[in-house]
This record gives C-alpha cells, sequence and structure tokens, in this order.
C-alpha cells in the first residue's frame, strides 16, 4: 500500500531525510527505531502532509495514487493516520464536535452521506471501550489540560473511529506507565486486520513487546541504515545503537 | 460641495432651530474625519464626499418577517422614522422628544446637562442638525418585561442617500427591558447611515442592549449610542458587527451613579472589503461602580479592523473596578487590526486591568485537524467559532443567541470560503 522511493526532505537548508527507501503492504507492522534527533518524526510528518518540510527529492505512493501531490486532509481521507509524538491542543472544540466534523469530511471525500446524531453515538460507544476513554474526556476540549497518558490515548480513540489503512503512531508508548501502554498496545491489536497496516516509531523496545513487528527499521541521520524482524529490535534494546552506527561510520 | 447641496437642501426642507442651526455650523466647519483625525486615523470617511447626497431620504414602508419567539413590541425605524408595530406592553410609552420634555419638565434642563464626549465627532453635530424631533421609548417606573422588544433599525434608498436617524430610550427607577435591535439596509445605492441612540437607565433600572449589525456592502453606518448610568444601574451591552462596508461604533457609557455595573460586549468579524471600527468610551464619574469590556475579533480577507478602548477613572470615582479585554485574531495575512487600549485615572483607589491581542491561528492546531480529514477551511472555522464563542455565550435569551450565532457562523464560512 505505501511504496517510499528515496525520499530526502528538508527543512529551510537543513537536509534532515537522505533517501527514505520503505514498502508496506496490507496486515504488515513496520517498527522504526533510531535515536533522538534521526528524523523519524520528519518522516512522519513528511507522510502526513506537513508544510514545514520540502521534498526535494523521491517519491511516495499511497494505494498507487502520488500521496506527496495530495492535501493532508486529502491523505487522511484516503486512509493514512498520524497519531503526533506531541498532539496538539485545540481549544474550544471538543474530541466528539472534532471527530464528527472529521468524519464526515472524509464521508464526503468518499461519496459517502454523513452519519446522523445517533449513528455517530453509537459508533463513538463502541470505539470508546478499545482504548477504555471516558465520555468526559471526549466532552472537552481536545487536548487541553490532557494528561500525557490521557492525549496518547486519545490519539488512539481517533485511530480507532477514523479506521485508517495505514496507521503511522509517532512514539505513542512515550511518557506511559506500563497500565497505560497495556490499554495503548491492546487497542492498537484490536484495531489490526489484514486489510490494514502499522507503523510504529519508537526508540524503545517495551513497546515491541505488546505489539509484535514483522520488520524492525532503524533510522539513522535520515537514512534506513538497516532493516530486519523483531530480533533486530531485541538486539537493539541489548546492545544500543552504537554497534551499528560505528559500523557506518 | 457638500456645504451647497446639505444647504440646499436643507433650506427646502426645513427650517431649523438655532440648536441646529448652531450643529449644522459645527458639522459644516468640521467636514467629514479623515484620517488626519486622530480619533478617525483608520477610519477616515473622505470618501463620503465623493457622493451627490440626497439628504431627504424616502419613506419606507416595510412589513418584517416575525421572528418565531415571543418579543413584547416591535419598533421600527425606517429612514429616520419610529413607530411601533401593533400595541406597546402596560407602561411603555413610544412618543415624540418635545411631547416626553413636555410631560418631564424637570427632566430637561437634566438632559442638556449630560455632556457626552463630542470630540471630533462631526457626525453626531450632523445628526444633530438634521434631526429635529425624535422618538423617545418610555419605560415607566418599576415596569419589567421579560421579553425583548424588538427594535427594527433599516436605512433605505434609491439614490445615494444620508440618513439621520435618532432614538432616545428612557428607563425610570426599578424598571427592566431587553431591547434587540435588527440594523438592516435595503439599497443597491450608497447610503450613509448615520445613527445616534441615547438611553438614560435610571436608579436601579436593568438594560440589556443587543445590536445585530448586519448591513449590505453599500453601507457607512455609523452608530453612536451613548448611556448615561444612574445609581445602581446595570446595563449588559452586545454589539455583533456582522456585515457592512464600512461601520463605526461609538459606544459610551457614563457612569453617573454608585454601584452601578456596565458590561460592554462585542464582537466583530469583517470580510473582505470591509471595515469596522470600535471606539468605545467608559467613564466612571462616581465612586464604587463596575465596567466589563470584553471585545473579540475576527478578520477575514482584506478586513479593517480598529478597536479604541478608553476609560477614565475622574477623580471622583475611587473603589471603581474596570476591566478591558480585546482579542483578535487575524484569519487572512491580508487582513489588519489596530488596538489602543487609553486608560486615564485621576483617583487612586481603583483596580484596573486591560489587555488587547492580535494573533493568527496556530499552524500546529491547524495542521493536526487537518491531518484528521477537516478540511484547511472546516478548521479555521471550527477554531474562530470556538474563539468566539465566548462572546456569544454571555448572551442569556435562548433563541436570540441561536439566531446569532447562525449568522455569525454563516459569515466566517462564506469569507473563508470565498478567501482561501
Ligand atoms: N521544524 C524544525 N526546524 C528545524 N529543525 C528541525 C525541525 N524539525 C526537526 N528538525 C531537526 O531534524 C532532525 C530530526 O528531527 P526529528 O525528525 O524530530 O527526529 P526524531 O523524531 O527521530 O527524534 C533533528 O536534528 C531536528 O532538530
Ligand atoms: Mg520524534
Amino acid at each position: 500500500m505505501l511504496l517510499v522511493k528515496n525520499l530526502h526532505a528538508r527543512i529551510g537548508e537543513k537536509e534532515i531525510l537522505k533517501g527514505i527507501n520503505l514498502e508496506v503492504h496490507a496486515g504488515e507492522v513496520h517498527a522504526i527505531m533510531g535515536p533522538n534527533g534521526s528524523g523519524k518524526s520528519t518522516l512522519a510528518s513528511v507522510l502526513a502532509g506537513r508544510s514545514d518540510y520540502e521534498v526535494s527529492e523521491g517519491s511516495v505512493e499511497f494505494f498507487g495514487k502520488d500521496l506527496l501531490d495530495l492535501s493532508p486532509e486529502a491523505r487522511a481521507a484516503e486512509g493514512l493516520f498520524l497519531a503526533f509524538q506531541y498532539p496538539v491542543e485545540i481549544p474550544g472544540v471538543s474530541t466528539t464536535n472534532f471527530m464528527k466534523s472529521a468524519i464526515n469530511e472524509i464521508r464526503t471525500y468518499r461519496g459517502q452521506d454523513p452519519m446522523d446524531a445517533v449513528q455517530f453515538l453509537k459508533m463513538f460507544k463502541e470505539k470508546m471501550a478499545y482504548v477504555n476513554i471516558d465520555q468526559s474526556l471526549l466532552s472537552r476540549a481536545l487536548n487541553e489540560g490532557f494528561s500525557g497518558g490521557e492525549k496518547k490515548r486519545n490519539e488512539i480513540f481517533q485511530m480507532a473511529v477514523l479506521e485508517p489503512k495505514l496507521a503511522i503512531l509517532d512514539e505513542t508508548d512515550s511518557g506511559l506507565d506500563i497500565d497505560a501502554l497495556r490499554i495503548v498496545a491492546e487497542g492498537v491489536n484490536k484495531l489490526k486486520t489484514p486489510q490494514n497496516a502499522t507503523i510504529l516509531v519508537t526508540h524503545y523496545q517495551r513497546l515491541l513487546d505488546y505489539i509484535i513487528p514483522d520488520f524492525v527499521h532503524v533510522l539513522y541521520k535520515g537514512k534506513i541504515v538497516k532493516s530486519g524482524n523483531k530480533d533486530l529490535a531485541l538486539e537493539l534494546e541489548e546492545r544500543g545503537y552504537d554497534w551499528i552506527i560505528s559500523a557506518l561510520d | 460641495m457638500l456645504e451647497k447641496t446639505l444647504v440646499d437642501s436643507i433650506k427646502q426642507n426645513h427650517s431649523l432651530t438655532q440648536a441646529q442651526q448652531l450643529a449644522l455650523g459645527k458639522f459644516i466647519d468640521k467636514g467629514f474625519p479623515t484620517s488626519k483625525w486622530e480619533e478617525w486615523k483608520y477610519a477616515s470617511l473622505k470618501h463620503l464626499n465623493e457622493h451627490n447626497w440626497q439628504w431627504s431620504p424616502e419613506t419606507l414602508s416595510v412589513k418584517f418577517p416575525k421572528p418565531d419567539w415571543k418579543q413584547s413590541a416591535i419598533i421600527q425605524t425606517l429612514n429616520g422614522n419610529t413607530h411601533s408595530e401593533g400595541a406597546l406592553p402596560q407602561g411603555i410609552a413610544l412618543l415624540s422628544v418635545s411631547e416626553f420634555m413636555a410631560q418631564n419638565p424637570t427632566f430637561e434642563s437634566v438632559w442638556k446637562a449630560r455632556n457626552p464626549i463630542l470630540d471630533q465627532n462631526s457626525l453626531y453635530d450632523l445628526n444633530e442638525a438634521l434631526v429635529s424631533d425624535f422618538a423617545v421609548l418610555w419605560v415607566k417606573k418599576g415596569v419589567k418585561i421579560a421579553e425583548p422588544l424588538l427594535h427594527h433599525y433599516l436605512v433605505s434608498g434609491q439614490q445615494d442617500t444620508a440618513v439621520q436617524s435618532k432614538i432616545f430610550i428612557y428607563l425610570e427607577e426599578d424598571s427592566e427591558i431587553t431591547w434587540f435591535e435588527q440594523q438592516r439596509s435595503e439599497s443597491s445605492h450608497a447610503i450613509l447611515s448615520n445613527y445616534v441612540q441615547e438611553i438614560w437607565v435610571s436608579k436601579n433600572a436593568h438594560l440589556t442592549l443587543i445590536k445585530d449589525q448586519d448591513l449590505q456592502q453599500s453601507i457607512t453606518h455609523v452608530d453612536h449610542t451613548f448611556i448615561f448610568q444612574q445609581e445602581s444601574s446595570l446595563v449588559d451591552a452586545f454589539t455583533f458587527s456582522i456585515n457592512a462596508a464600512y461601520l463605526r461604533n461609538n459606544l459610551h457609557f457614563y457612569i453617573d451613579g454608585p454601584q452601578v455595573v456596565s458590561n460592554l460586549n462585542g464582537l466583530y468579524i469583517p470580510g473582505e472589503d470591509q471595515l469596522m471600527d470600535t471606539h468605545s468610551v467608559v467613564d466612571h464619574r462616581m465612586p464604587h461602580s463596575e465596567s466589563n469590556e470584553l471585545y473579540k475579533g475576527v478578520l477575514m480577507g482584506n478586513a479593517t479592523g480598529v478597536f479604541n478602548g478608553k476609560i477614565f477613572v475622574r477623580p471622583d470615582a475611587q473603589k471603581t473596578n474596570a476591566f478591558q479585554s480585546c482579542k483578535n485574531v487575524l484569519a487572512s495575512d491580508r487582513a489588519t487590526m489596530s488596538t489602543k487600549p487609553q486608560l486615564e485615572i485621576w483617583a487612586d483607589d481603583v483596580k484596573c486591568s486591560h489587555g488587547t491581542t492580535t494573533g493568527q491561528l496556530s499552524d500546529e492546531a491547524l495542521f493536526y485537524m487537518r491531518s484528521r480529514g477537516i478540511s484547511k477551511a472546516t478548521a479555521q472555522t471550527l477554531l474562530l467559532l470556538a474563539f468566539v464563542q465566548q462572546v456569544i455565550d454571555k448572551l442569556a435569551h435562548a433563541e436570540i443567541r441561536a439566531e446569532l450565532s447562525d449568522k455569525i457562523v454563516n459569515k466566517i464560512q462564506t469569507s473563508l470560503g470565498l478567501t482561501i
């Protein structure tokens, strides 16, 4: 579903991604690991369409479409989802209203009728159970005054509502205690189907105890320098990144 | 040219009283405000000199659709002529100012001594020069009316027309009304809509004043609302400035007694080729009173916004609490906003605070919303509506609140749709 070829991206004069190649198929879970500052969030942002980054070279196909040509909202409507490393506060807009707008705009994009209030309510109830989230949280202004854990759970709730084909989770595990981590991971696992795919961005192996990846990639200085299966993550946990980096330098 | 057409048409149509002649002289000396006048720096009216004005507006007869909420009365001011549609509630009268003064002889001298701040306000002079006898809405002592009085203010003309309107609202002691004013126009020609509203709020009286300003693009609307508050009175004022090419609000509060509360709430949302200017004055002349100003602005397209908030705390006004806040969002790169809080405090035992901000919608928030499938225009609309909600929520009347809310949503959506 996703085909990234020789992707270069820069911000101002600074090149951050320096030739990323990545192929993701339906049913797969990929983990992207790497030390802080290696470009993981940049890759996630470029895929989601953040305009601060300029793509200087390369291509990204999503179900055969040129992803880089689409607005962020069109990418979402095509089935891409990014769980933010730092979810943004949206003053005065509740999660409920936010999600209603999102769902109905996506449905319009896809030529479907909008959902009515009753359908929403029913669907919301179902999805709330995935991440054990409370109604009161959904009525509050989105992410405003949420704890770290609440923000991350809310991201997964939004993912459950939007049912993306490809979900990119950027450090969704960071800042979570073990119980919250388990809830989030269970949510992600429940949402997995043979038709969708997940990219987990993390710099700990911890999350991968709960969500087993099919592929593990190491991103370093804007390039994927090593790929392997879940054993690579365990090896990274044990030996750190230095052995890969020193082999490169 | 202005002087000649003005004087000619007045000679044809009216005989002026001495006071009118005096006002006319003042207006002709000053002319229309230009950007050289400090108080009109960003809102020059020089363009008014280019029209060959019809100074005697045609007589209108219009039936407005009745809103589906309950009102206690409908009062119309059509091209300056005020009358009531149907009966007025018990204890409320609509009469001419000469009749009113004849029945309230002791008030006349009080009225003449009221002394509003008219610095650089040549439009007030113009209004005074051309309006001879205006309507007074008289709310008698102790009369409390729960349902709003609906006021239809309309200007119209088959040619470029200058319309002068004036109304005086007199609330006696312990009375209470809600005045909901819909300011509208029906004209494809240029109209100068020059409106003076003066309000006397006696001891313990309570006024809710709501202005819904939704005029056409050919209209220059100048609204002078001067409110004089006596001991222990309460005024909740709302100004919703939604449409007009040029909209200027001179909203003045004169606090002439202790224990007065004045609440000024305003929302202006100008879009493409629109200018909205608020000049508020809160003049604390007596002690132990409180004023709260909450203004918000959303500037879209190439709109111009101006907020000038003057607060005077006179030497006698000890223990005054005066609060002012003005927050603005520039929803377009081409929009501009000028803010100027002006506090002059002569008393020493007072609490005053003020703050003005002008910013843009957060790119981070917009990207976050768009990444969920919400289009840029919808994302902007949601953020802007959340921003203006605080002012709308202060309206107690549910139907009026819903009506205005719809109108505001609509305006913001259309403006963003047009300018993105
Ligand atoms: N908006 C930005 N402006 C300038 N530099 C940036 C910006 N975003 C990221 N960078 C830089 O790009 C590099 C990669 O950052 P990031 O993608 O956040 O890494 P990671 O998620 O792997 O920790 C870092 O050196 C970071 O400082
Ligand atoms: Mg990161």
